[in-house]
């Protein structure tokens, strides 16, 4: 393998911001990239410097539009293919007003219905995973196939007008990509290869099918939803919110790439930020990550300034032996944060070893509340049992802990939300180490408005 | 109070950063030549362009002190370069760390052997000129639980008894051996530093035990260091000196 050089994927002065040192970091350049990830650069957006109306975050008749426009029009995450791997098993999951069953069939295909009896719109399963033979409906044991169709409708001749038309659960799009399960309320949707590009050779390398359930929570926020997706799309808040994640990762060398609806950013891990000065000593979330790669932090004889790295050439030498395959990344995943956020609500942080994702799910009726799941997957080497899949755990913010990073992110929240409805607050002021915000809404506003066709005023 | 340091020469080990670099610049400062050296190359430089400031020969070379050939040739050019040696601080220090044998390893050659590699070279040096003054730096960690039983609080304990020990058998020679014992330390890269950006609650918790609601700074530590080193201490020799702002608990008969 060619030996990586420095490139500068980064677009803004890193020396004139509030730093206390200018660090050139290694870098896989697309030259030297082995994976069919890219790393290269793509050319930022030109989306302009306008505020970003903070009605949108609190507005009725902006979720509204959000519903009509986005919600029930785009491709969204179900859940994991692992979790129905036989005929009968199933994810019943929610999104705003609306709940759907993803259904395995006999032939091992998945089919997706809206989770609501066609007789007096009973709800036939709770939110959740399980397995069933059929779908029958507490109420009137109405009683529905694997396949949608009414196997059994009590009394059928008390109803002179029959059964409902075909006699079937209306079909929405549904498909299985990268170990996810997709859906879609709408029945016209693009093909779902067309809405996820280009992450198809980006994600598919990481090979999360490897990887197994390690938590599965959901979390009732008091804020927007997009308040949320925002909160994980720049870095510049880790100055403010996670000062501790300065001795971890390097939050101003980051590469940011925004795609036709969805974007990324790279950020080193196993870094010191030049926000901070250079310790002389390995810090303890750095000296975590060199152990959970086999190393002896002890042993360590490299500058701080080294470990990212000699972590990655580490992991590159010894992966194959503790039954880790890592031949399709590059050196760089093998250390860092490569952060995708897939339109309108999926955020991933996928690495190497893990993957940890948040799925950001709108309130059914209140622009003020969301439901946050986080969802994270770790490798599991070859040879290795597949571990028992985790219990979901359902809870209100605050009521328990989810790691200190995200209860950060988590206590700021409520109090953007609140202060976004102030009168005084016109909305956003986005600088460029925010450029993925900006691109999100941009994407938001096209989907609403029509391509380029919000006008000045519009929320 | 005249220190007498003007036209002296003093070896730094471990001198680009910290309390090591606050010796060195009162060193220079008070009219001494100073010799330093530290793992980073990078740092040895800044550090001795920073300390050229005061007018005195300053010069340095990186060096990693377990590499014991690289280290004794070190010490032989910091003599050469300097013409002498009056004053010698060995500062070295692998830090902290549990759960891993080669934690000892480490204390053991950076921590011990750092500094009685350079005492060696200095001594026959010291005695031709019957005059030379050394201090050790130790830690309140030695005295009191701070940190967990570990490796760094057990190796920077032996300073205390060698550098007594050592202060006996060269008085006939002139030279004068004494042990400062900081407490907790902060400075910008510094340990604690890097606690309270990443432990912001344990820190809170250390400044709350500190009797004067702080921790203590470099230079407040070099200043002790550096009056030890001087002769301004000459009847100081063999002593243990504390500086931590009244920290440990215990009383120090
Ligand atoms: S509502 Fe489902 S059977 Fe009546
Ligand atoms: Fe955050």
């Amino acid at each position: 393998m060619d030996q990586p050089v420095t490139h500068k994927p980064v677009t803004w002065d890193t020396s004139k911001m509030d730093v206390k040192r200018v660090v050139d970091v290694i870098r896989v350049t697309p030259e030297t990239n082995t994976s069919r990830t890219p790393v290269d650069k793509a050319p930022d957006p030109e989306l302009g410097h306008d505020v970003i109306p903070a009605e949108r975050y609190y507005s009725e008749a902006f979720m509204k539009l959000e519903w009509e426009h986005i919600w029930t029009k785009v491709w969204l995450l179900g859940g994991r293919a692992d979790d129905i791997p036989n005929p009968g098993d199933y994810i019943c999951t929610e999104i705003g007003k609306e709940s759907v069953l993803i259904v395995r069939q006999h032939d091992g295909s998945l089919r997706c219905f809206p989770n609501v009896c066609l007789h007096r719109g009973n709800r036939l399963r709770p939110e959740g995973i399980g397995n069933a033979q059929m779908f029958r409906c507490m109420y009137h044991h109405w009683t529905y196939g694997l396949d949608g169709k009414i196997d059994r409708l009590p009394d059928l001749c008390t109803f002179p007008q029959g059964g409902p038309p075909g006699m079937t659960l209306p079909s929405l799009p549904v498909t299985e990509w990268n170990a996810f399960v997709w859906f879609s309320l709408n029945p016209d949707v693009e093909p779902f290869d067309d809405y996820i590009a280009p992450l198809k050779d980006h994600l598919e390398p990481y090979h999360p099918e490897r990887m197994a359930w390690k938590r599965d929570v959901t979390v009732e926020w008091d804020c927007n939803w997009k308040a949320s997706v925002d909160a994980f799309n720049e870095t510049y808040h880790v100055q403010g919110i996670h000062p501790q994640l300065q001795w971890y990762l390097d939050d101003v060398n980051v590469q940011i790439d925004c795609y036709e609806r969805h974007n990324r950013y790279l950020i080193p891990f196993a870094a010191i930020s030049p926000r901070v000065a250079m310790p002389s000593t390995i810090p303890p979330a750095i000296d975590e990550i060199m152990r959970h790669a086999g190393m002896d932090p002890a042993d360590y004889e490299g500058r701080v300034s080294d470990i990212r790295r000699d972590v990655q050439l580490f992991k590159r030498k010894h992966g194959k032996a503790q039954g880790k395959d890592y031949s399709a990344l590059n050196d760089d995943q093998l250390t860092d944060d490569y952060h995708y956020m897939i339109f309108p609500n999926v955020a991933l942080n996928v690495h190497a070893d893990d993957i940890m994702m948040f799925r950001q799910r709108p309130h059914a009726s209140d622009p003020n509340k969301m439901l946050y799941d986080v969802w994270v997957f770790e490798l599991v080497p070859e040879g290795e049992p597949w571990p028992e899949r985790v219990k979901h755990r359902r809870f209100k913010h605050g009521e328990r802990s989810i790691g200190q990073v995200l209860d950060q992110d988590a206590y700021n929240l409520p109090t953007v939300q609140a202060g976004m409805k102030s009168e005084s607050f016109p909305g956003l002021w986005i600088g460029e180490q925010e450029l993925r915000i900006r691109h999100f809404h941009k994407v938001l506003d096209d989907y609403i408005y029509g391509p380029g066709q919000k006008q000045p005023g519009d929320m | 109070m005249d220190l007498g340091l003007q036209g002296k020469k003093a070896i730094v080990v471990g001198g680009a950063r910290g309390i090591g670099y606050a010796v060195a610049e009162i060193l220079a400062r008070e009219g001494a030549d100073v010799a330093i050296s530290a793992r980073g190359e990078d740092s040895v430089k800044d550090a001795v362009a920073a300390l050229s400031r005061y007018g005195t020969r300053v010069v340095g070379k990186p060096c990693n002190v377990k590499k014991a050939d690289d280290y004794k040739a070190l010490l032989e050019w910091a003599i050469e370069a300097l013409e002498g040696v009056d004053v010698l601080i060995p500062l070295s220090s692998a830090g902290g760390g549990m759960g891993s044998e080669k934690y000892w390893h480490n204390a053991f050659e950076t921590d011990v052997m750092g500094p009685v590699r350079a005492i060696e070279a200095v001594i026959p040096v010291m005695t031709q000129r019957k005059s030379g003054s050394i201090v050790l730096v130790a830690t309140t960690s030695a005295l009191e639980a701070m940190g967990g039983p570990q490796a760094y609080n057990a190796m920077k304990a032996s300073l205390i008894t060698y550098g007594k020990q050592l202060a006996l058998a060269h008085g006939k020679d002139g030279i004068r051996v004494n042990v400062v014992s900081p407490g907790p330390i902060e400075f910008e890269g510094g340990n604690w530093d890097m606690i309270k950006g990443t432990m912001e609650k344990f820190y809170q918790s250390q400044l709350r035990q500190q009797p004067m609601g702080r921790l203590g700074r470099p230079e407040e530590v070099a200043r002790a260091i550096v009056f030890l080193a001087s002769e301004a201490a000459s009847w100081c020799s063999g002593s243990h000196l504390v500086v931590d702002g009244a920290f440990t608990n215990r009383t120090h008969f």
